[in-house]
């Protein structure tokens, strides 16, 4: 009996079991039908193979660390009830602007207020996290507990400003921007920072006591505190450093 | 030194990803010309595994059913998406200066042609070519396309002659 079209495919595909492709061989090896029959599959498949490629592009650079960040934020998403991401956003720029005056006034009882307030809108952060958009005072910003691993993660089409990283004796991260250069994403481990405005320089300020801090641009990790250990991909040193942020997989422009 | 670790299940997440985000990606890529769409849908496919904390029984197959299905709703939600990393725009078919000019509008054709014939395939016949392309097992076709695994040869035959005819078909009317 000669093999039938699922059988001459399974044969092509390695999907046989040994022993139905060993009797299977043995039908082959005296059978000029199905040797032909089998020929043409392949041959066919080559063909259709080497079209599909044809449309092809290439494969993008993500990672799964990024991709694990994106399931943090969806998970987020979906537990904030009657509002959605950007709904959300559009309430914390408002608080926010509220309290961006008093951000920069240390003691200052607005950060835990605008915290409680967005507590409430966003549901429970993980978390300490106090944000700031403000035209008055010139900055924008978040702040963050630094007492677990953070991993600060700029993400953007396009790249172009730096950050400078000092190390501070304070207890939390704090980041600050230019006003609307950037959008500012905590979750879990993660605090995403949007950047929107491609020439930005970022302050990052790490407490000392910071057991792990990670900055990356992308793909590329610019600066790791782990314990009393820095390593950078910038320049600097004794508690101050700059490095140039550029889009992954571009080389830097500056030193 | 201590005794090494159990895999975690981000260190088990992780593994999976390397393995088959590039060939889940290129089947979503292929599947619907649009391949920011891909890289979108095969992230949050692969962000909603993460989300579950822990791994489905047939991975690979739960992923192309959560990509398919996630695919199918991704036409009226393309702007609610979030885009954490945009990939490099698939502008690198220009970029080399072309070497001759005939060359380069006949594999554009071509690449037309090939994009035709798959949209014009019956919806499971396009997935099953597509699917085995990436090297995906019968099992996990089966699986995530509700169909009976003792036939999977039979119609992965069907399907590449359905796209050889409708391809053939294209091309000898242009």
């Amino acid at each position: 009996m000669h093999l039938d079209e699922e059988r001459i495919q399974r044969l092509l595909d390695g999907e046989l079991s040994p022993a139905a492709a060993r009797e299977a061989r043995e039908h082959l090896s005296g059978c000029a039908d199905c040797r032909r029959l089998l020929a043409e599959a392949e041959r066919e498949e080559r063909e259709v193979n080497a079209l599909l490629e044809m449309i092809d592009q290439p494969i993008p650079p993500i990672r799964a660390e990024a991709v694990a960040l994106r399931a943090e934020l969806m998970g987020a998403a979906s537990r904030a009830q009657h509002a959605s991401l950007l709904r959300r956003a559009a309430a914390f720029v408002l608080v926010a602007g509220i309290a961006g005056a008093a951000y920069a006034i240390p003691g200052s009882p607005l950060p835990k207020w605008v915290h409680s307030i967005t507590e409430k809108m966003a549901g429970r952060p993980e978390r300490n996290t106090v944000s700031a958009d403000s035209r008055t005072t010139g900055v924008s910003g978040i702040s963050v507990e630094a007492d677990q691993r953070l991993v600060i993660l700029f993400s953007g089409d396009s790249l172009g400003g730096q950050v400078r990283v000092t190390l501070s004796e304070g207890s939390q991260v704090q980041i600050q921007a230019p006003p609307g250069a950037a959008t500012f994403t905590s979750k879990s481990e993660y605090l995403l920072i949007g950047v929107k405005d491609p020439a930005a320089s970022f302050d990052v300020r790490i407490p000392r006591s910071a057991p792990w801090v990670e900055i990356r641009a992308g793909e590329d990790r610019l600066f790791l505190k782990e314990g009393l250990r820095i390593s950078t991909s910038g320049s600097g040193s004794a508690g101050s450093y700059f490095m140039p942020l550029t889009s992954p997989g571009t080389p830097s422009q500056r030193p | 030194m201590g005794p090494e670790r159990a895999p975690t299940f981000h260190d088990q997440f992780v593994e999976l990803f390397e393995a088959h985000f590039q060939r889940l990606y290129r089947y979503l890529s292929r599947l619907s010309g649009d391949p920011e769409l891909a890289a979108d849908v095969a992230q949050d496919a692969f962000a909603k595994l993460y989300g579950r904390g822990s791994l489905p029984d047939a991975p690979e197959a739960w992923l192309i059913t959560v990509a398919l299905n996630l695919f199918r709703n991704a036409a009226s939600t393309r702007t609610r998406r979030l885009r954490l990393l945009t990939p490099a725009r698939g502008e690198a078919v220009l970029a080399d200066p072309p070497s001759s000019p005939d060359a380069v509008i006949e594999a554009e054709d071509t690449r037309r042609q090939v994009r035709q014939a798959l949209d014009r395939m019956p919806e499971r016949e396009r997935n099953m070519l597509l699917l085995r392309a990436e090297g995906y097992s019968y099992r996990d076709i089966a699986h995530a396309l509700h169909v009976n695994e003792t036939s999977v040869g039979v119609l992965l035959a069907r399907a590449r002659r359905a796209f050889r005819e409708i391809y053939g078909g294209s091309t000898d009317a242009s």
